[in-house]
């Protein structure tokens, strides 16, 4: 008769009663932690950041759904949710403007202004957070990684790789050229056209041919300090017929 | 430097409708703020508001003049002559001076009142109000579109024209 007990499948499911026991431990003192510290949660946003940092050790999505322990014991999803809302509200003011792409900056500045002085503090990380739910959602957000930053795509513009790496070329000076995408990016002169054509198409682009040399396209969503004089939403909206 | 034009205007549409929008904007602060009523397309075209030197960039002549029709839709601009060389140009427009006008007349109770336009626009009584100073061409027009709604009559006075208002 064999011998039945010590064997690689009863050390597996030992090692199994273990871990399920330790991850039961854990979660219970992550509730306790969490319902000592939603306070912190709301007010801090670097605690926030390692909360996250936290939970993601361990596989847990605190903002996975609108229901059940996360949202309902620390608000955290309700933090997220409002923010998110924030953040439509902004771009859909600027689209006017930047058609549809903004910078992670000037976003940042617009919901901090909107929040007012009593509001509590929303870092970069809240905001990217933020985003990428509204992404999950399918509303159409985008995150694009330009030079030491991001830019937030809130108008579902069609960008493929090409697109964002001229936009990432075009961050240093606010504008690109067929000259400079050659240059830097060893590309044939017709790839770069078509790339500017479709910018221009999608109303992120703007054709300047008075520039020297050769036509510039300019990207207002990049220009966040170069304005002067700035034409409102609501006369934007009242000017067009 | 310049290269040739294929489009006065940015060529997707949607940007050209911000564009414009912007220059109609951009015109009528400037004109506002320069206390400017009239202009002609050739002063326009060299004047700062369409000719940026630091920037080293003109809005074309065939660009400025779709910004002054636009203008002209709106009602903020009215051709002088018959060959477009000259307009007049009314940051507000006529029917809105009108309405503020009329306002200040009901509110001073002064209904069937008689005034002179010079009165109107210079006198001590409308100091304070946003009409003061205003140019007797746009002036003009802001009573004749009160009249068209029977809140007012330009009339002849001893020395000049006068409106009484209803």
């Amino acid at each position: 008769m064999h011998r039945r007990g010590v064997g690689a499948g009863a050390i597996a499911k030992k090692k199994l009663a273990e871990m399920s026991k330790q991850l039961d431990m854990f979660k219970t003192n992550l509730e306790e932690f969490a319902s000592k510290h939603k306070q912190e949660i709301r007010k801090n946003p670097e605690f926030r950041v390692q909360f996250q940092d936290m939970c993601a050790t361990i596989g847990v999505d605190p903002l996975a759904s609108g229901k059940g322990f996360w949202s309902e014991m620390l608000g955290v999803g309700d933090f997220y949710y409002e923010l998110g809302v924030q953040i439509i509200e902004v771009c859909l003011a600027l689209k006017h403007r930047n058609g549809g792409l903004i910078t992670l900056e000037e976003l940042h500045q617009q919901v901090l202004k909107g929040r007012g002085k009593f509001a509590q503090d929303v870092s970069q990380d809240d905001l990217i957070r933020a985003i990428k739910k509204l992404k999950a959602l399918g509303t159409g957000f985008g995150i694009i990684p330009v030079g030491g930053t991001y830019l937030i795509q809130s108008v579902p513009a069609e960008l493929n790789m090409d697109h964002t790496v001229v936009l990432q070329l075009a961050e240093k000076n606010g504008y690109v050229t067929v000259s400079e995408i050659k240059a830097s990016l060893k590309w044939e002169t017709e790839r770069a056209r078509q790339v500017l054509e479709h910018l221009l198409k999608e109303g992120l682009a703007w054709l300047d041919l008075q520039a020297p040399g050769e036509a510039h396209y300019w990207l207002p969503a990049l220009f966040t300090d170069l304005y002067s004089q700035e034409i409102t939403a609501e006369e934007a909206r009242e000017a067009l017929p | 430097m310049a290269m040739s034009f294929e489009w006065p205007l940015q060529p997707n549409v949607d940007t050209r409708q911000k564009q414009l929008a912007a220059w109609c904007s951009l015109v009528l602060s400037f004109c506002r703020l320069h206390k400017q009523s009239s202009m002609t397309v050739m002063e326009a075209q060299e004047s700062p508001l369409f000719n940026n030197v630091k920037l080293q960039r003109k809005l074309p002549v065939e660009s400025i003049q779709i910004v002054l029709e636009e203008l002209r839709k709106k009602g903020n601009l009215e051709w002088l002559d018959k060959s477009k060389s000259s307009f007049l140009i009314m940051w507000r427009r006529p029917e809105e001076w009108g309405k503020l006008i009329y306002q200040w007349v009901s509110r001073s109770g002064q209904n069937n009142s008689v005034f002179t336009l010079y009165e109107l626009t210079n006198g001590e009584d409308t100091e304070d109000e946003e009409f003061h100073g205003l140019d007797e061409a746009t002036l003009l027009r802001a009573l004749q579109a009160l009249q068209q709604e029977h809140k007012a009559e330009i009339i002849t006075v001893s020395d000049g024209r006068g409106v009484k208002f209803f």
